[in-house]
């Protein structure tokens, strides 16, 4: 049997999907299970005078009925502002009432007789009207609206500036985007006997909700269990305990009986947690040699009525700002200001794509300044491996020269192919075709390529004391391997990476595995499935634990064989002694579940359970200066996207999009490559077509119709590219790539759309409008007619 | 959704029976696609949904060389997109079809849907519209038929009076040629931010007929008539598809909404018009 | 207020009384528990619960099933035969084309739809098709492979 490392095994729960008989949220059923609906807000910011619930409560088939007296006394959540219902409403998506109800359709005609008296409160909904000194204040205990000021730097900037040749500025606006994932939130809440509390969850913090909802309920969290179910996305939005969540909670304790308590689509647009939106200006020097001199970022972010782990993404956009690329002298200012909008979180990348658009393409106009490549000049400026920046950032295995050296080719094959070969077809008629005839566009269109890279964390993030995570293997007397792991499973392929880890230590098969990783009365601690640490954090500690069982089985076939522990290998189900040279049949070897039977069957015998815990040589960051090494390893990328602009409508398509990515080692290349085309559908609309529309509080595009999400039809040709440079510290050299795949998406696309029509897009999403107002504004500048 | 009384009559009889005894109480239902969200979200809640699905009369495709098309209002999109006649004679109502949704809603989304949930951006509306097509009303007080220009009164809005169904669409031979187009951001999936079907009859390269029919630009389907005047007779070049596309911008009057804004509806009026018209004086 | 109806789902008659306003998605989930087919948006447009309906692709969120009395209805549980998997399935559990799995069964029904229609669809025609299932997690660059690998 061949290394299990770089194979493309197949997820191990795929064949449930495939089949739909995998459980998720929405299918979990409980007998006398109830139904439950929230009632939100009408008003952006107002008092609750007086909520009469008498009438909901006498329809047939309401339980009952909940508001703000419902509530713990306590207040959860990041900024700990949060209440399961509100007695002052401070956006559209606040929570005011609750119904519990025997099925969802009297639950929601049960919402409509709830009577709420509102005094309505003047509203701010935009950074500016928050910041004026006079502004209404969100949380008036806060005492102001700016939630918090990141300040950070290295190097000294006036000198960057004075060792400039070039310095150019720009400001940037990014928008609200949301995960979307395919599955909306749901939660089913049910208290046992002796008041326990399990919920059916789709987090990505099982541990953390558990302390988290104790704080919001006030019950120990020794009696709450949370089991997973399958988890039809995530990509962030279960980094964090929501209101609903608790509620869900409340529900159940004043019902008496077990209650779900899911999102409708337009719910989970509404009230799901956005990324934050932001307006950022960046000045940036270098020097006619084409090296990097000085960057200097200033960003506000909305991160709306409640604090969440969104307001710590400016951490992040700190990283990229200040180590991405080698720059000498880096200034980083980040805002977090409160406003009457949507509750903003954590959402794949946290903070890197929005920092990558505008670092990258700042890159893009700093290489043309001084008359350079583009990819000439970000292999001059990029990171190395064994060094460490000014922040701190200790890089150990570092591919990204590698990486744009192999999205450079992809960009040359584009350029050779000939005649047809040149774009890939539309999937669609533009026009109706009755003439045989190309479309009268054709000359309207220009191509252009891009380039960007990406910094990432890959060997986890330590943004809490402990960035750990534990693991268990048992091997049973048939040789079948249970893992039981902290991590968790959101459909990203962890659980199949895991098992070929272990199977990998322990010589055997894939299918010899089974992964247990959905309830935490079972599983051991881990902090939470996040920053791409995955494979990095849970990997090493499943390693870690089949290790140990592997040491326990080989002390017994020592024994047992009559050599040394140090003499023997695990493969292929058998423990044999390693003696390279003979012939296989003459090998002294020992089955498996034969060692394991010798265990469990001698006088004083004893079980395979190996123990695994690893939390990395990380540090969290300083409080003052932010530096530090906050991550065991380093994961880098880069992108070259070709596009087309149509420069009478503004619209771009996407023709190529080229990934790599340093990955260390792909355990999975499958796995790998998963990741990132996912992410580059979620970076391609983050470009281009993704966008809440929020007007005084409100999203005026709440659906798939209006949100509008890169179908398979708008997809471009993805090559994806993996680069392995063996870290150090990974498992077998593996790093993270959860969230790469997008970072540097926006950035490639906008520098490909300059390539294309000479203009900057500094503003996300780049809709055709945007596109085609910029390209009219050039045109009057330079004179010429309009269409 | 609330509950609501629900009815499947089998004849045509029969449905203009109840729908005149039930009057406005009433709603009905073909495909449901516009039906089942505007109930879902509250924007209808009919007492009494009358199921339109099992009437043999509102079925079928037919075309007859001379007399031409005949659609049966419950015609479905996968139906008139995927119809030999159609695609043969009237290839730009085909195309409109399968730039609509997706192949599962066009599954059981039906023509006499699209008509008559009354929205500008219906994507039929405008080539049927350029092709003069007809639209049989039928009550029981009889049939009546009305150019399918003149059926769109408002946005949401159509001239079918209480009790009346719109049983089937007539379509007059092709005469010349027509070519739609649908400029939305993605490929598929998107409501119409712009769209324009433009048919010619070009007789020795002069243009003898025009009609330039405009979606989701107004409050109702729109033709542009002083656009389609200013072709009228002329030979095509240049400077003449400029000036009848600019017409065509500045008839329309676009609404800022979550799918576009109206200066860049007005502006990609005039740009897809111009690419309409140009297509034809480059291949005629 | 309620109706009775038949409707045959995976071979099998189920003579339901069903309220006039629930969605043939409502059925299957809650009368049937056949919960295989997801619920992703509610309004058409994300192609999770797509099963087939008289042999064609449908998004059963958009259907009444009082509407659709009488019919033959086919979802994601009807697709296995003796536990197997059907080589599309089969196809995308090898080649990656399966993450979080929410999407999948409405893939799987389209798809199959899709290769009624035209058992060797182009790239192209599969992309297209496609378009009526919003997949979040993989780029639907491992569906189109794996739906073309059964395909050619």
């Amino acid at each position: 049997m061949s290394s299990l490392i770089g194979q493309r095994i197949p997820k191990l729960d795929a064949p449930d999907k495939a089949t739909g008989r995998a459980t998720y949220g929405h299918d979990v059923r409980l007998p006398g299970l109830l139904h439950g609906k929230i009632l939100y807000s009408a008003h952006p910011h107002a008092r609750i005078v007086r909520v009469d619930t008498s009438r909901a409560e006498r329809l047939p088939g309401v339980k009952c009925v909940l508001t703000a007296a419902d509530n713990a006394p306590t207040r959860f959540g990041y900024g700990k502002d949060q209440t399961p219902f509100k007695s002052m409403a401070r956006s559209l998506r606040d929570e005011i009432a609750g119904v519990v109800a025997v099925d969802a359709d009297t639950a929601y005609e049960a919402l409509a007789l709830i009577q709420v008296e509102y005094e309505p409160l003047p509203a701010i909904f935009s950074i500016e009207e928050a910041l004026t000194p006079d502004a209404p204040l969100v949380h008036s205990e806060h005492g102001s609206n700016l939630f918090q000021t990141y300040h950070y730097s290295h190097g000294e900037l006036l000198r960057g500036e004075a060792e400039s040749d070039v310095i150019l500025e720009a400001s940037y606006r990014l928008p609200y985007v949301t995960h979307a994932c395919m599955e909306t939130s749901v939660v089913v809440a049910q208290f046992e006997h002796g008041g326990r509390l399990t919920l059916w969850s789709t987090t990505q913090i099982p541990f953390l909700l558990q302390r988290d909802l104790s704080e919001a309920l006030g019950i120990p969290g020794s009696q709450i269990r949370i089991i997973q179910t399958s988890i039809g996305g995530a990509f962030g939005r279960g980094l964090d305990i929501y209101p609903y969540e608790p509620i869900a909670a409340l529900m159940a304790i004043k019902a008496g009986k077990p209650v779900r308590l899911a999102f409708t689509r337009r719910e989970e647009f509404n009230a799901g947690p956005a990324r934050q939106p932001a307006e950022v200006s960046l000045r940036a020097g270098v020097r006619r040699d084409g090296r990097l001199t000085f960057r200097d970022v200033a960003a506000v972010l909305d991160i709306g009525a409640y604090v969440s782990w969104g307001s710590v993404t400016p951490l992040v956009m700190m990283e990229t700002t200040a180590s991405l690329y080698k720059i000498p002298h880096v200034r980083f200012k980040a805002d977090c200001v409160y406003t009457n909008n949507l509750v903003t979180g954590a959402m794949r990348g946290y903070g890197n794509p929005q920092s990558t658009f505008f670092v990258e393409t700042m890159m893009d106009q700093l290489a043309e300044a001084v008359g350079m490549d583009p990819v000439e000049f970000r292999l001059l400026n990029a990171n190395e491996p064994n060094t460490t920046t000014p922040q701190g950032l200790v890089i150990t295995s570092c591919g990204m020269k590698e990486c744009l050296q192999a999205v450079a080719a992809a960009a040359d094959r584009a350029a050779k192919r000939q005649g047809d070969e040149a774009i890939p077809e539309p999937v669609t008629h533009y026009q109706t075709p009755i003439f045989n005839a190309q479309s009268s566009n054709s000359n309207t269109l220009k191509r252009g390529i891009g380039f960007a890279t990406t910094l990432n964390v890959g060997g986890g993030a330590r943004i809490y004391r402990s960035d750990g995570c534990g693991a268990s293997v048992k091997v049973d007397d048939f040789g079948h391997v249970t893992l039981v792991t902290g991590s968790t499973e959101i459909g990203q392929g962890s659980e199949t990476v895991l098992a070929q880890i272990v199977a990998e230590a322990l010589g055997v098969c894939p299918e010899d595995i089974s992964v247990i990783n959905t309830d935490t009365d079972v599983k051991p601690w881990d902090v939470g499935v996040h920053a791409s640490r995955t494979t990095f954090i849970a990997g090493n500690a499943a390693h870690l634990a089949a290790l140990d069982a592997r040491a326990q089985i080989f002390e017994t076939a020592a024994e047992m064989l009559g050599v040394s522990p140090d003499q023997l290998i695990a493969r292929n189900g058998r423990i044999e002694l390693a003696t390279p040279h003979s012939p296989p049949a003459t090998i002294p070897s020992l089955p498996l579940s034969k060692v394991v039977r010798q265990r469990h069957f001698r006088e004083g015998g004893t079980v395979v359970i190996g123990e695994g815990w690893y939390d990395p040589p990380t540090k969290l960051v300083d409080k003052a200066t932010y530096k530090g090494n906050i991550s065991a390893a380093y994961g880098f990328g880069a992108q070259m996207a070709e596009v087309e602009v149509d420069t009478e409508t503004g619209q771009v398509r996407v023709l190529r999009l080229a990934c790599a990515n340093d990955v260390g080692r792909a355990i999975n290349p499958m796995a790998v490559e998963g990741q990132i085309e996912g992410g580059a559908q979620m970076g391609l609309g983050y470009a281009l077509t993704e966008e809440l529309i929020v007007e005084n509080g409100r999203v005026l595009n709440p659906d798939f119709h209006h949100y509008r999400l890169f179908t398979a039809a708008d997809m471009p040709e993805i090559e994806t590219i993996i680069v392995e440079t063996d870290d150090p510290g990974g498992p077998f050299g593996a790093k993270g790539v959860g969230e790469m795949g997008g970072t540097p998406t926006a950035a490639a696309v906008a520098n490909a759309i300059y390539d294309a029509i000479g203009i900057r897009m500094t503003e996300l999403p780049m809709t055709p409008e945007r596109v085609l107002a910029a390209i009219l504004k050039k045109e009057q500048v330079h004179d010429r007619p309009t269409l | 959704m609330f509950p609501f009384n629900y009815r499947t009559p089998t004849s045509l009889p029969e449905a203009l029976d109840l729908l005149a005894r039930e009057n406005a109480s009433a709603h009905v239902i073909a495909g449901g696609t516009d039906m089942v969200l505007n109930m879902r979200n509250g924007l209808k809640a009919p007492k009494t949904v009358i199921n339109l699905k099992r009437l043999p009369e509102l079925k079928g495709i037919a075309y007859e060389e001379g007399r031409g098309l005949r659609i049966g209002a419950l015609t479905t999109l996968r139906e008139v997109h995927r119809s030999p006649l159609i695609q043969m004679h009237y290839p730009a109502l085909s195309h409109a079809a399968s730039r609509m949704a997706s192949e599962q809603i066009r599954a059981f989304a039906t023509v006499g849907g699209n008509l008559c949930n009354g929205s500008p951006s219906a994507d039929t509306a405008p080539p049927l519209i350029a092709f003069d097509a007809i639209v049989h009303l039928v009550s029981l007080a009889g049939t009546r038929t009305l150019p399918l220009k003149d059926f769109f009164t408002g946005p949401g809005t159509t001239a079918l009076q209480p009790g009346e169904l719109l049983q089937e669409i007539t379509v007059p031979p092709p005469n010349g040629k027509t070519i739609f187009i649908k400029h939305i951001p993605r490929a598929y999936m998107d409501i119409s931010v712009v769209c324009v079907a433009v048919r010619l009859l070009m007789v020795n390269g002069v243009c003898q007929e025009a009609r330039i029919v405009l979606g989701a630009v107004a409050p109702t389907p729109l033709q542009a008539r002083a656009a389609e005047a200013s072709l009228s007779g002329k030979r095509l070049d240049a400077d003449l598809i400029e000036e009848a596309a600019q017409t065509a911008a500045k008839e329309s009057h676009p609404i800022d909404d979550a799918k576009g804004s109206a200066w860049y509806r007005k502006q990609m009026v005039g740009v897809i018009v111009r690419r309409a018209l140009t297509t034809f004086f480059e291949n005629v | 207020m309620k109706k009775a109806i038949t409707l045959t789902v995976n071979g099998d008659i189920h003579e339901l009384y069903v309220e006039t306003h629930h969605s043939l998605l409502d059925v299957i989930r809650n009368e049937l528990g056949l919960v295989g087919t997801h619920r992703g948006c509610d309004t058409g447009n994300c192609g999770a619960c797509t099963l087939h309906l008289d042999g064609l692709a449908m998004n059963a969120c958009l259907l009444l099933a009082v509407d659709y009395d009488g019919s033959e209805i086919l979802t994601i549980e009807g697709i296995t035969q003796n536990g197997a998997l059907h080589p599309l399935q089969q196809a995308l559990v090898e080649k990656g084309g399966i993450q979080c799995g929410f999407c999948t069964p409405g893939v799987v029904m389209n798809t199959l739809a899709l290769l009624a229609d035209n058992p060797h669809p182009s790239k192209t025609e599969i992309r297209a098709r496609l378009s009526g299932n919003l997949c979040r997690c993989t780029g639907y660059v491992k569906i189109v492979e794996a739906i073309m690998s059964v395909s050619h």
